[in-house]
């Protein structure tokens, strides 16, 4: 270890030590062998943020990978085509054909690419590429060929005779959402792009028909030449396009646009069928390598009864793009092992297909961790399925370290370490989180999360309302309130925001609309603000869902009380809410339930909060059992903790089912499921990675590094140099996990993330590192002014007569809950030694400390 | 006869294409050889706006300077030292212009080669000029000889004496008898689509606004009774919207989606303002009563008074907060009438841009403006032609019964007719004092007449 001072008398790092030190084997104990400076630490991840970015804009539009690798064929024991038999209605049908083949030990693999295709009268069908299309009226059969297999696919032509019309909706803007011509960045922004507007993903076909039909003097369409029309030639770029190439005529999506257009650009009759859903072929698959890609079929079901391929007019995405990447035909090509959603959607339809994808790692074994509880047992299933070996379980000193920063957001004294480590009951992690739990601290420390999500601050409730909601929150944390009765008693309050805090829910949520998104947000994990405007473009939650939930709100009122500041929130008889874009009366409605009748002038929330607190609630339990699961282990099962959708599949569903059902039958005991989740040798894993799990971030073999929030940090250095902070308007020693809002006006605070509570979403809390918060660290007035105060812990050990080697290991029992190994304390002694002044010295010792990973970051 | 002729086109370009590659003794032309070749295949991304790479070639002084590799795009006499060469023959998919698509055919690479070899000399007169203006211009397509299906009517304008409404067809002006709804003639040699129509006084000279949208724009005389193509006054890179006379007709002011507006000189052709003061496309023009003052109104949500003489923008006018499409002096020139896609007709001082009334009642977009002895028609989104006074700005009468929007009308004082048209093709003639329907007809030539099997 080297410190330097360069001529101005600030410190300065000489020596470039090993930033990867937190992921050796060895770990955190040579990591203060080689401190790197924190611009060395955080810089790369600066350049990797923007590197990210830009490669991000730069994104192609999509299409085939450059090379797939041949697919093995082996020896199938049998071969499925699906459909096993189709027809072909029209004479712009086609049908998919995907060819899977079943292997020993119920083995799949996909041989759509491999297999051949003929058919058995080429004046019927023909397939090209794996595409049978219609020829010509009658019945034919297809074989398929592959692995010494042979399949009959029997197929019936119909229809031919009769020209089809294009169909506006299921053609032509299928074809431009194909594209992504009406995607959020493009055509599909609020205003639009150069003068072109579409709705976003086509929600609104009849706005979509006159733009592209008549705008603009009827521009961009050209009947009489089609090719010679804008919307062909502006994506083909033959007319310059500010969006670039977006259009090949080789794309399925030019020929329906180019016929549409040939056909006069015309409108789906009144009662053309309608698309009633779809589904997607296979659903879910398990792919062992070499089986690594998947052809997906996509089928829309419609109104009268017909059912039609639409692969080719649907869109595909991959949940996580670094497991399984998803081309614009619907073939999906597993990368890693893991697991991916892949989410289709055809206009307003979208429906998910889970990917599994596994190889056998060479010299991998399973070795059996002993499970503490059922945690575990989920967790470790997954892992073994995926070849993912979990790390060890990690020591005592990390274990009581991370235990407190996680239950009461604060190190344990030197005291307290000293004692846990000495202890050698082989129960007394176990005891430990009991004792933690009830400690007061854990309920201000969680009262602090919720004080996040609440909104709660003087511009939302009031200078008075601040404490008075604080301390319901207090207290309902301390008393351990039943999860249930306290969403019924924010959501069904009533009355003075004074007397009755939990009424301040309405109070910062103001309006229908933010009482809407609030509360899917927190208590349902749906982000359904998207669908004010438009149906969700990543999710099936339409405009009429919005409104449809705000129903329930609407009628919520707020006025003026006798004291200033203070608000009256009651409930009108009447009041229904109006979607503005149909201008139609919306029923309350509620996620998988539908449209509800409730009587005329009843406080509906009541109705909402009996339906989101019943047991058999599919969001309720499961948003919060994975809210506390993120808080502990750094990422939710479903990550955003908040953000649950099909789209975005949990890390483990049977272990969210597991908590959730855990929680409903504790009647929704939290600190039951903080117990659980604590006692699980998941949760006490090491951050050390080993061999097989280096690559994992998602499925928790490892404990997750993170930087300490914003409180947490500030305390925690005020702990390690004993020189509190202090707060305007509250007394000295308020710690900052204490603070009842954000009012404060706290620089470095606000540097390391504190939210400023202004909206219900837990991602507005920053996790991201930057540049000024190693500026605060390395230089920052407040580090400094702490390591220099007269009163610090370093100069009431010097004056207590304690020597160089004692103060060091104070100052690491007190910020990383262990002692100096032999080879830092030599290193730190040498410093001071070498320093001159030994005051100077043991400060830089301090400095080296608080500015070290292991001090910044829980592991 | 329409495919007929585009194939023997067809058949002559080949001829030419063959002949030159035999006859390497005549030197490659840029405007003729060259400068189509750029314009189709490499202009979208490298034209005047938002150039990739940071190389241009819109005009010849542009493909001089090197874009951001800093190579030098042409060497004279030595292909494979251009860069421009370099880049459309290479067989690097990565480097390969144009991106993302096929490469040129090698006989256009042939082209480019042997012209830098022959030293990349210049044959354009102006280097500054676009491209697109010096290309020799070929004739427009012909029309389609009868129409499948009729195509939505964007201009239209009556000869003065009212016998005659010219109307704007697909790549051609077609001539109408408005008693009647007969098809007088048909003026070939046009742009895809024409946007604006105006008769001189004497009805001996009809100008136009065209246009490919996208592509291609024009600002044409032509004489009516014969169809000839009097004179090109302008070629733009995008389509021309509106065209008109000043009262005088002397001048002639247009303007277009090239965001510019253009007054020219109407005996010789000369192109006296260019004034370039709009954000984005120009849709109308209006002249005041004595040819002093121009308003505009574009689709950058304001209306402009300048002055005619100048080219000085005097006043802005941002009021309708939406899309301006058409724009109307009063008769004595103190007042200006916007309409847009607010649904509003505003009425504001030319002078000052202060806002003095608002006519309302419009059920949709309003699009088309024209002012004739005192009154005002304007056409919409809403199916109908309304008629107002401009003096007190009370609505006269309305004129329904298209089914579609209405896109363009013209008034005719002679003859005290209306003429409306529509997207649906339909044309509507009105007796503009009492609103009698005098004759209803589709400006399509030849539709429903012997038809060929056509796609539905």
């Amino acid at each position: 270890m080297q410190v330097a001072r360069d001529m101005y008398g600030s410190r300065r790092l000489i020596v470039a030590g090993c930033g990867e030190a937190a992921q050796t084997a060895r770990g955190w104990s040579r990591c203060t062998k080689g401190w790197v400076g924190p611009m060395g630490r955080w810089l790369p991840a600066l350049l990797a943020m923007l590197l990210s970015w830009c490669a991000s804009a730069a994104e192609p539009a999509g299409g085939r990978e450059a090379e797939l690798e041949p697919i093995v064929v082996g020896n199938p024991q049998a071969l499925e085509v699906y459909p096993p038999q189709f027809r072909l209605m029209t004479p712009r049908s086609t049908m998919h054909l995907v060819v899977t083949g079943v292997y020993a030990e119920g083995v799949v693999q996909d041989l759509t690419r491999a297999a051949e295709f003929a058919s058995s009268n080429e004046q019927v069908v023909r397939v090209e590429q794996g595409v049978a299309v219609p020829v010509g009226n009658g019945q034919a059969e297809i074989m398929v060929r592959v692995g010494g297999w042979e399949a009959r696919v029997a197929c019936e032509v119909l229809g031919q005779e009769t020209p089809e019309r294009v169909s506006f909706v299921y053609g032509t803007l299928a074809a431009l959402s194909k594209q992504g011509c009406n995607q959020g960045a493009c055509h599909g922004a609020p205003s639009g792009k150069g003068g072109f507007r579409l709705s976003l993903r086509a929600y609104d076909p009849a706005l979509d028909a006159l733009t592209l039909i008549r705008e603009s003097f009827s521009r961009r369409t050209n009947v009489f030449e089609p090719e010679r029309s804008l919307l062909l030639r502006k994506p083909l770029m033959e007319v310059a396009h500010g969006g670039g190439r977006r259009l090949s005529k080789s794309d399925p999506a030019y020929e329906v646009l180019r016929e549409w257009i040939a056909q006069g650009c015309q409108l789906d009759p009144a009662d053309a069928p309608v698309c009633t859903g779809i589904e997607i072929y296979p659903r879910q698959r398990l792919l062992h390598r070499p089986a690594h890609t998947q052809q997906l079929l996509v089928l829309a079901s419609f109104s009268d009864g017909s059912v039609r391929d639409v692969t080719r007019l649907a869109t595909f995405s991959s949940s996580d793009e670094g497991v399984a990447s998803v081309d614009a035909s619907g073939l999906v090509v597993g990368r890693t092992r893991g697991e991916a959603a892949i989410l289709v959607r055809y206009l307003d339809r979208l429906e998910t297909a889970y990917m599994m994808f596994l190889h056998d790692v060479p010299g991998f074994v399973w070795n059996d961790p002993p499970p503490h509880n059922y945690v575990d047992k989920h967790v470790f299933e997954k892992l073994r399925q995926l070849q993912i070996l979990p790390s060890e379980l990690c020591s005592d000193e990390e274990f009581l370290r991370r235990v407190y920063l996680d239950v009461i957001g604060m190190l344990p004294t030197v005291e307290e370490t000293q004692a846990f480590l000495a202890d050698g009951d082989a129960n007394k992690r176990a005891r430990l989180i009991d004792a933690l739990l009830e400690r007061p601290e854990y309920a201000e420390f969680w009262a602090l999360k919720w004080g996040d999500l609440l909104r709660l601050r003087v511009n939302k409730v009031s200078a008075s309302g601040v404490p008075k909601f604080y301390r319901w929150l207090v207290a309902a944390f301390r008393d351990n309130m039943p999860y249930d009765e306290f969403a019924r008693a924010l959501l069904t309050a009533e009355g003075s925001t004074f007397a009755n805090p939990p009424a301040n829910y309405y109070r910062t949520a103001a309006d229908t609309n933010d009482c809407t998104e609030t509360t899917s947000q927190l208590f349902l994990g749906i982000r359904i603000q998207c669908a004010k405007c438009h149906n969700h473009p990543f999710e099936r939650w339409t405009q009429d869902n919005y409104y449809g939930i705000g129903s329930f709100f609407n009628r919520v009122q707020r006025k003026p009380a006798s004291t200033p500041e203070e608000l009256v929130v009651w409930v009108a008889r009447s009041g229904e809410v109006t979607q503005p874009r149909t201008g139609r009366q919306m029923k309350p409605w509620l996620p998988l339930r539908g449209e509800m009748e409730l009587p005329g002038d009843e406080d509906r929330r009541l109705a909402f909060v009996e339906w989101l607190t019943s047991p058999d609630n599919p969001f309720f339990a499961k948003m919060e059992v994975n809210r506390l699961w993120g808080y502990l282990m750094g990422r939710g099962i479903v990550e955003p903790v908040d953000d649950f959708r099909d789209s975005n599949p949990p890390a483990s569903a049977a272990l969210l089912d597991a908590l959730a059902a855990d929680f409903v039958a504790h009647g929704y005991d939290r600190k039951h499921v903080l117990r659980t989740i604590l006692n699980s040798r998941t949760y006490q894993l090491s951050s050390r990675k080993n061999e097989f799990n280096k690559d994992d971030a998602k499925y928790f073999s490892h404990a997750r590094t993170r930087l300490l929030s914003a409180e947490q940090l500030l305390d925690a250095i005020c702990q390690v140099t004993e020189v509190p902070e202090k707060y305007p308007g509250l007394p000295l020693g308020t710690r900052a996990t204490q603070l009842p809002s954000p009012d404060v006006d706290n620089y470095f605070l606000k540097v390391f993330g504190q939210p400023a509570r202004e909206t219900a979403c837990q991602c507005e809390r920053s996790t991201e590192s930057n540049l000024s918060q190693a500026l605060q660290m390395i230089n920052g007035p407040l580090v400094h002014g702490k390591i220099r105060d007269e009163h610090n812990r370093l100069r009431r050990l010097v004056a207590a007569g304690k020597s160089d080697a004692e103060i060091v290991s104070a100052l690491y029992l007190a910020a990383f809950c262990r002692t100096p190994g032999e080879a830092e304390l030599a290193a730190a002694l040498n410093h001071i030694a070498a320093s001159g002044d030994r005051m100077r010295g043991l400060e830089d010792v301090c400095w080296a400390v608080l500015n070290a990973n292991e001090f910044l970051f829980q592991h | 006869m329409y495919r007929l002729q585009i194939a023997a086109f067809s058949l002559t370009a080949c001829l030419l294409h063959g002949a030159a590659a035999q006859e390497p003794a005549v030197p490659v032309s840029f405007t003729k050889d060259v400068a189509p070749i750029l314009v189709k295949n490499c202009q979208a991304c490298h034209g005047a706006s938002d150039p990739k790479g940071g190389f241009q070639l819109h005009t010849f002084a542009a493909l001089q300077k090197p874009g951001d590799s800093g190579s030098p795009p042409l060497a004279a006499g030595q292909p494979e030292a251009s860069e421009l060469f370099r880049r459309i023959s290479t067989d690097d998919a990565d480097l390969r212009m144009p991106q993302d698509s096929d490469p040129l055919p090698a006989e256009q690479i042939e082209l480019l080669r042997r012209w830098i070899a022959e030293g990349a000399a210049f044959d354009g007169g102006d280097p500054q000029a676009t491209l697109v203006s010096i290309i020799p211009k070929l004739p427009h397509p012909a029309a389609p000889e009868a129409y499948r299906v009729p195509w939505p009517v964007t201009a239209m304008a009556f000869r003065p004496d009212g016998q005659e409404l010219a109307i704007g067809g697909y790549h051609e002006i077609t001539i109408w008898n408005p008693a009647d709804g007969a098809l007088l003639r048909r003026i070939g040699n046009v742009d895809e689509r024409t946007y604006a129509l105006a008769y001189n006084a004497d009805g001996s000279l009809l100008a136009a606004a065209s246009g490919t949208p996208g592509v291609s724009g024009e600002i044409r005389l032509y004489e009516p009774a014969s169809g000839n193509l009097v004179r090109e006054l302008a070629s733009l890179s995008d389509a021309a919207f509106d065209v008109r006379f000043s009262p005088a007709f002397d001048r002639l002011a247009a303007c277009g989606a090239d965001r510019s507006i253009r007054v020219f000189d109407v005996a010789s052709g000369t192109q006296q303002l260019l004034i370039e003061d709009h954000a984005d496309w120009v849709l109308a023009i209006a002249w005041n009563h004595d040819g002093t003052r121009l308003a505009s109104a574009s689709r950058d949500k304001t209306s402009k008074v300048f002055d005619a003489a100048t080219g000085e923008s005097l006043v802005t006018f941002p009021g309708h907060g939406d899309v301006v499409y058409g724009v109307a002096f009063s008769p004595d020139g103190t007042q200006v009438l916007t309409g847009g896609a607010n649904r509003l007709i505003h009425v504001w001082n030319p002078a000052d841009g202060n806002k003095i009334a608002d006519v309302g009642g419009f059920g949709g977009e309003v699009f088309r403006l024209s002012v004739a002895g005192g009154l005002l028609a304007a056409t919409g989104a809403d199916r109908v032609a309304r008629l107002f006074n401009v003096g007190d700005r009370a609505a006269v009468r309305n004129f329904e019964g298209h089914a579609d929007w209405v896109f363009a009308l013209s008034i005719n004082e002679a003859t005290r007719r209306l003429a409306t048209g529509s997207f649906d093709g339909e044309v509507r003639i009105w007796n503009l004092d009492d609103g009698a329907a005098i004759a209803t007809f589709k400006a399509a030539p030849g539709l429903g007449v012997a038809q060929t099997a056509q796609a539905p």
